[in-house]
């Protein structure tokens, strides 16, 4: 059992699209007729919400993708971008 | 499903001149008419015939040619073509770019495509874009672009093949319906994805014309949301969303500033160019 923005392996939502817009990526709800623009980071840390990866997997992970980032950054910019999917209900 | 042809006809040789040297300039093509749009005098002045309305008028040459206008578009979101919907957005190409449109009625879609064709490109409209769901490919649309006298005073070989021609009144008041043909003979930018999306903004009109980098993401969701949809709703499928995100994958957007439509053509050039 998960919860939503608060879960050891965030899982998003299999209903979602999220398609790549020149420098940027969107993620269209088509159940709610809504679309998010993520940025880079964001992006790629929705990639890692399969249920598979814990918080500091993904933090590793991305600190392997794009190398010199600060781990402590990233960590909060994980915990920060989870509580927007959270919020918006991309999140099962 | 292969796209709508439309015919607009007349024997009328002055209505007929009107039809086909400030109105529409759909594309040539050897497929018989689906749907066909007459002219014809009449002892109280014109009288248009659609396939779908009973007939309008007596009016004059520039309300009927109006009514044919707002008749084809209603008829081409009515026809709801699985494979294709209609934008709200205006296009040219420029240099190799395809470069997407975008902004509200007032904004000044029409006159930067003036601009843009009579600097030598090519456009997919003015104010009516299809874009064909199954290959992800925007392309463009046979209508007449809608000038005001503001915008005609800058442009003045367009303005000189306006004397001659017919102001519309029904929906766009004092605004002259300038066929693409009668611009360019080769008015018709050729299908594909955009690379670049543009957006025009009425309040962002002072100042030198200039183009700044916007949200691609941003301005990508703002084109999915100039989808056209029929009374019936139909276009306004949400799988139409991710397919119009996909056909903007490769684009750049840009905001235009100022309010100098010919700097802002000169400017998109420079991008292209880059």
């Amino acid at each position: 059992m998960t919860v939503a923005g608060n879960t050891a392996r965030p899982v998003g939502r299999p209903d979602l699209r999220l398609r790549r817009v020149g420098s940027e990526w969107v993620l269209y709800d088509a159940a709610q007729d809504k679309a998010h623009v993520l940025n880079q980071t964001a992006a790629v840390i929705w990639t890692y919400c399969d249920g598979n990866f814990e918080r500091s997997a993904i933090a590793d992970a991305i600190a392997r993708e794009v190398p010199g980032l600060d781990s402590t950054r990233i960590k909060d910019d994980i915990d920060d971008v989870l509580r927007r999917f959270a919020d918006e209900g991309l999140l099962q | 499903m292969a796209p709508q042809v439309l015919e607009f006809a007349s024997e009328d040789p002055i209505a007929a001149r009107a039809l086909a040297a400030l109105y529409h300039a759909a594309p040539a093509t050897s497929e018989p008419p689906t749907l066909r749009y007459a002219l014809a005098r009449s002892a109280g002045g014109y009288v248009a015939t659609t396939p779908s309305r009973p007939p309008f008028g007596p009016a004059s040459l520039g309300d009927a040619l109006a009514f044919l206008e707002w008749r084809a578009t209603e008829d081409l979101l009515n026809a709801g073509s699985p494979d294709a919907v209609f934008l709200h957005a205006a296009g040219a190409q420029v240099g190799p770019r395809l470069v997407l449109i975008v902004g509200d009625s007032g904004a000044g879609k029409s006159t930067l495509v003036a601009h843009l064709m009579v600097r030598g490109h090519r456009m997919l409209g003015d104010d009516l874009v299809r874009f064909a769901t199954a290959d992800g490919t925007f392309t463009a649309v046979g209508r007449s672009v809608k000038l005001d006298a503001n915008a005609l005073s800058r442009l003045p070989l367009i303005a000189a093949k306006c004397a001659a021609g017919v102001v519309g009144t029904l929906l766009a008041a004092g605004c002259y319906y300038v066929s693409p043909a009668a611009i360019r003979r080769t008015w018709q930018a050729p299908a594909g994805r955009p690379r670049a999306v543009l957006l025009l903004d009425a309040a962002s009109r002072r100042g030198p014309g200039r183009l700044e980098r916007s949200s691609d993401g941003q301005a990508a969701v703002y084109v999915t949301q100039k989808v056209l949809t029929a009374a019936d709703g139909a276009g306004a499928g949400k799988d139409v969303t991710v397919r119009l995100l996909d056909g903007l994958a490769d684009v750049t957007a840009y905001r235009a500033r100022g309010g100098d439509p010919a700097a802002v053509a000169e400017a998109l050039e420079r991008e292209a160019a880059a």
